[in-house]
């Protein structure tokens, strides 16, 4: 099967952010990249399909300045074939351009299936994927959290609040993975070594126009500082007053 | 000549022969393994050779079984020339040492000789009660061990019965050959002589038996455990000869070689040395019973490691060296485990392997590293290292490791920690402390004389950050002119090391020498004794070179000193127990400071130690990563050193090792117990006069 998975770089979910200077974009330094959760089990999806499904062909796309490459190497260090950086000079925050520039490479790449994260930590959007999928003209199905390829048909199980659905679609489908569906292989030494003699082609991506933009940043207010009512059985009474009264959470 | 003579000549040598030809065979298979330099240092492995070899001294570590096999040991050294000088007169009838050796000195070698037989005999009789009536737990090995133990002690015992009846025999028909200083001989003479006056039979019957018993025993040993008899002096010869601190070392490993294998998977992927130690090993199970994860019931033993090696060259040595003589011997094949039971050569090699087949991942993932083992071994067996090659292969050439291994792994590229915190965080703890960074210290053009190297524990472990505070405290009240390198601070890698991972390791550690030589430091202080051996005796491998002191010596040396304002007076008497951490222990041989430190800093100190202490202390169970994993098989082992630790009586415990804080810690709260468990810098650092 030939698969596609669409990945981006974004930061370390742990990271203390900042707002830069311009107030419109985050300060990034400092700040620690890697491929994006969502995406690394999109990828991670995609090599196991691979390796049940027998012979067949991972590439990873993602568009982007050079820093991008890294993460596409890292990609390949998990297992992906080869690798292609449509590049520009910084991500748009416009997903419906960023799926412009990939629908016009996939399109004749004859993928059975183009994978993507549900949607990406830094902007929680999850356009992407799925304009991609309307642009290209196939099936599209979002936050799986389980996927089956079978006789050119997918299967998909997408968890919904309280309910579980099972939807089935034809190839070629877009397909947007959820968290929990597959834990990311670790590279081994042997991977990294290997990702560096894999191709890795770089082309100027092709973005649509670029119509929203980010205005401003905040950060969300501190958190009140917590309180110590008192220590032993003696600070109960005081402590279930206050979540009644106070917290009313009880 | 006679016939018997000639008959005697074709044994011996026909025995010799097929010794040499199975050695030979042996020292084949052990060159698959990788090269490696061992004649370095000849006079430390001569020294080694003598001390832990002849005189036994790792041996009598167990002073019981130590003094029984030291004197079989000796026993042997010595009546082995009695052996050849017996050989020699099957040759040449009448050859005695006698013609050439001054009066005096034979009678000695006939003496020693006599007096050896029967302390030989002495020691076997209490080797077999030992096996079949006392049943000490580390010899429990499956039936074929035993029984190649029972028959390699009935071989030894019945060439020193031999001896002495032939000896007995010859006196009776000749009281002239055997001299007054072969008292236990003639006395045997005595008892012979009464049951038969001339003796001729009897005397070529034993002297053939002793003979033949000999050449037995001699080609009993390649396809026995005891073929440690041949290689053990040998061994310790080529074993680490490495002071305190580089001992501890793990192998280099250059990871820009275009190799395809990481790592050990298999034995061509250990060194001739770990080959060596597969022979040297008689499965006494020292090892094994210091093992901190087989004493609380993982899967992990480090006997069975050795015995595997052992079993995997010998079933994959004769295929790919093309020995036709088949080496699947079983006795050199049992072992702990499941029996390979490989039938063909193909399956040999593409079916079996040393991992997997023999050796499974989570013995591996349960090791702490804590270097008990190899600290028991007689014959400097190096289990460790054989333990830390495998790791390497599992991470770093087939990405296997438990699951909870891979966020810290994760968060040791992403944060420069092992734990998900934001690196930003990393210097909060010395708010409001006046503490400088090396980055502000040296834009005022100033130089500090120390780095205080905090440490990911000491940075963010809200216990641990205690201890960190304690120690700045008491640097600040010597006036040491110190700095911290706050934010610029992360992890040496030592953690990602320890389970396998080299290659984030060399990332980690190349990028802090490269901070650290941009300050040009010197000398580096930590409270860590995990940074302190990685930082002062590993970092030499990849250029880094900085005098590391653990914080236990750096305290001791202020107090020697008299640098540290000490509240003066009596104060209440403690009782204090202290909990050896490995890695300034096994590693570095430091079990003094701390206890110096605690003595010194506390007027009324009474230090009492646990069971199992100093270089026999038992781990944490934090080392080797251990830190990292869940702990779901057996008892748990800080719980198992904390009860030891609590059953002193002490009133508190002190530690020296942020990991060991925490396990310890666990342990005391899960023994529902209140006694205080310090760092030695918080003991020190409350009896500092309050400024």
């Amino acid at each position: 099967m030939k698969i596609a998975v669409c990945i981006k770089r974004t930061p370390d979910s742990e990271s203390r952010f900042r707002i830069a200077a311009s107030s419109a974009s985050i300060d990034e330094t400092g700040l620690k990249f890697d491929i994006d959760d969502f995406a690394s089990y999109a990828v991670e999806v995609a090599l196991q399909l691979n390796e049940k499904q027998g012979p067949g062909e991972t590439v990873a796309y993602a568009v982007g300045p050079d820093a991008v490459q890294e993460t596409l190497r890292k990609a390949m260090s998990m297992g992906v074939d080869r690798a292609v950086q449509l590049k520009t000079d910084a991500v748009p925050y416009d997903g419906l351009a960023v799926a412009k520039a990939l629908a016009a490479e996939l399109k004749s790449g004859g993928y059975d299936l183009i994978l993507f994260g549900k949607h990406a930590f830094d902007t929680s959007a999850g356009i992407v994927g799925t304009a991609t999928a309307e642009l290209l003209g196939v099936s599209c199905v979002t936050a799986a959290t389980k996927l089956d390829i079978a006789n050119g048909r997918g299967t998909a199980r997408r968890e919904l609040e309280g309910v579980a659905e099972i939807v089935e679609f034809p190839l070629p489908a877009v397909v947007t993975i959820d968290e929990g569906i597959a834990r990311p292989r670790y590279p081994s030494l042997k991977g990294i070594m290997s990702a560096k003699k894999k191709p890795l082609e770089t082309r100027p991506a092709q973005l649509g126009n670029v119509r929203v933009t980010v205005k401003s940043m905040a950060l969300p207010p501190d958190r009140p500082p917590g309180r110590i009512i008192g220590e032993g059985t003696a600070a109960v009474p005081e402590l279930v007053r206050l979540l009644q009264t106070e917290a009313k959470v009880l | 000549m006679p016939a018997s003579k000639l008959i005697f000549i074709f044994l011996l040598a026909g025995g010799a022969g097929f010794f040499a030809l199975n050695v030979q065979r042996l020292v084949r298979y052990m060159r698959l393994g990788h090269a490696e330099n061992r004649t370095d240092a000849p006079l430390t492995r001569l020294k080694n050779v003598l001390t832990i070899g002849i005189g036994q001294t790792k041996i009598f570590r167990d002073p019981i079984a130590g003094a029984m096999h030291a004197t079989i040991f000796w026993g042997f050294m010595v009546l082995t020339a009695g052996t050849i000088e017996i050989l020699i007169q099957g040759v040449f009838t009448g050859f005695s040492y006698a013609l050439f050796l001054p009066r005096p000195v034979f009678q000695l070698y006939a003496f020693s000789q006599d007096v050896f037989a029967l302390l030989v005999l002495g020691a076997i009789a209490f080797a077999f009660y030992r096996r079949l009536v006392l049943h000490p737990k580390r010899l429990e090995g499956d039936k074929l061990e035993h029984t190649d133990a029972l028959i390699i002690l009935s071989l030894i015992g019945g060439l020193m019965v031999t001896l002495l009846l032939t000896n007995a025999c010859q006196y009776v028909l000749d009281p002239s050959a055997i001299g007054p200083e072969k008292a236990i001989s003639r006395g045997l003479a005595m008892a012979i002589g009464a049951v038969d006056p001339q003796p001729v039979v009897a005397a070529r019957v034993f002297w053939w038996l002793h003979v033949l018993l000999v050449l037995a025993f001699l080609n009993y040993l390649p396809y026995s455990k005891h073929l440690h008899v041949a290689t053990s002096l040998i061994n310790v010869f080529f074993s680490n000869t490495s002071g305190p601190g580089q001992k501890g070392v793990m192998r280099a490993m250059d990871l820009e070689a275009d190799v395809e294998q990481f790592g050990a998977s298999d034995v061509e992927h250990l060194t001739w040395k770990n080959l060596l130690d597969g022979y040297s090993c008689t499965e006494c199970g020292r090892c094994t019973a210091a093992c901190p994860a087989n004493i609380t019931g993982k899967p992990l033993s480090p006997r069975k490691i050795v015995i595997n090696t052992r079993q995997r060259l010998m079933e994959k040595g004769p295929v790919v060296t093309g020995d036709r003589m088949e080496f699947l011997h079983p006795a050199l094949l049992h072992g702990e485990g499941d029996d390979a039971g490989a039938t063909t050569a193909t399956e040999v090699l593409t079916e079996h392997r040393l991992l997997d087949t023999y050796i499974t991942e989570e013995e591996l993932w349960a090791c702490t590293s804590c270097r008990a083992c190899v600290q028991e071994c007689p014959v400097s067996i190096d289990q460790l290292d054989i333990i830390n090659e495998m790791r390497r292969n599992l991470v770093l050439s087939e990405s296997r490791f438990p699951e909870e291994v891979q966020p810290a792994f994760e968060s040791l590229e992403r944060n420069g920690s092992p734990w998900a915190f934001s690196p930003a965080d990393r210097a909060n703890w010395a708010e409001g402390m006046d503490i400088p960074t090396m980055a502000e210290v040296v834009a005022r053009g100033e130089r500090p004389d120390v780095l205080f190297w905090v440490g990911c524990m000491g940075s963010f472990d809200d216990r641990a950050k205690k201890i960190t505070v304690a120690f700045a405290r008491i640097l600040k009240a010597c006036k040491i002119n110190f700095a911290i390198l706050g934010q610029e601070e992360h992890c040496h890698g030592d953690p990602a090391r320890r389970l396998g991972n080299e290659y984030l390791y060399q990332m980690l550690a190349k990028d802090t020498i490269g901070t650290l030589d941009r300050y040009e430091v010197k000398t580096i202080v930590t409270s860590c004794p995990h940074c302190f051996h990685q930082l002062g005796n590993e970092f030499p491998q990849l250029g880094g070179n900085y005098e590391v002191i653990h914080h236990s010596t750096f305290i001791e040396r202020l107090l020697q000193d008299a640098r540290m304002p000490l509240q003066s007076g009596e104060g209440k008497g403690l009782t204090v127990a202290y909990h050896d951490s490995c890695y300034l222990g096994r590693y570095n041989d430091i079990y003094d400071a701390p206890r110096e430190t605690l003595r010194r800093a506390l007027p009324v100190v009474d230090l009492i130690e646990p069971k199992r202490t100093r270089d026999r202390g038992l781990c944490c169970g934090a080392g080797g990563g251990r830190m990292f994993m869940e702990e779901r098989v057996g008892k748990r082992i800080n719980v198992e050193r904390t009860e030891e630790l609590l059953a002193t009586g002490a009133e508190t415990i002190a530690v020296a090792c942020p990991f060991c804080m925490t396990m310890i810690s666990d342990g005391v709260k899960a023994a529902q117990s209140d006694v205080p468990v310090l760092d030695i810098a918080e003991v020190v650092a409350g009896q500092l006069v309050s400024s």
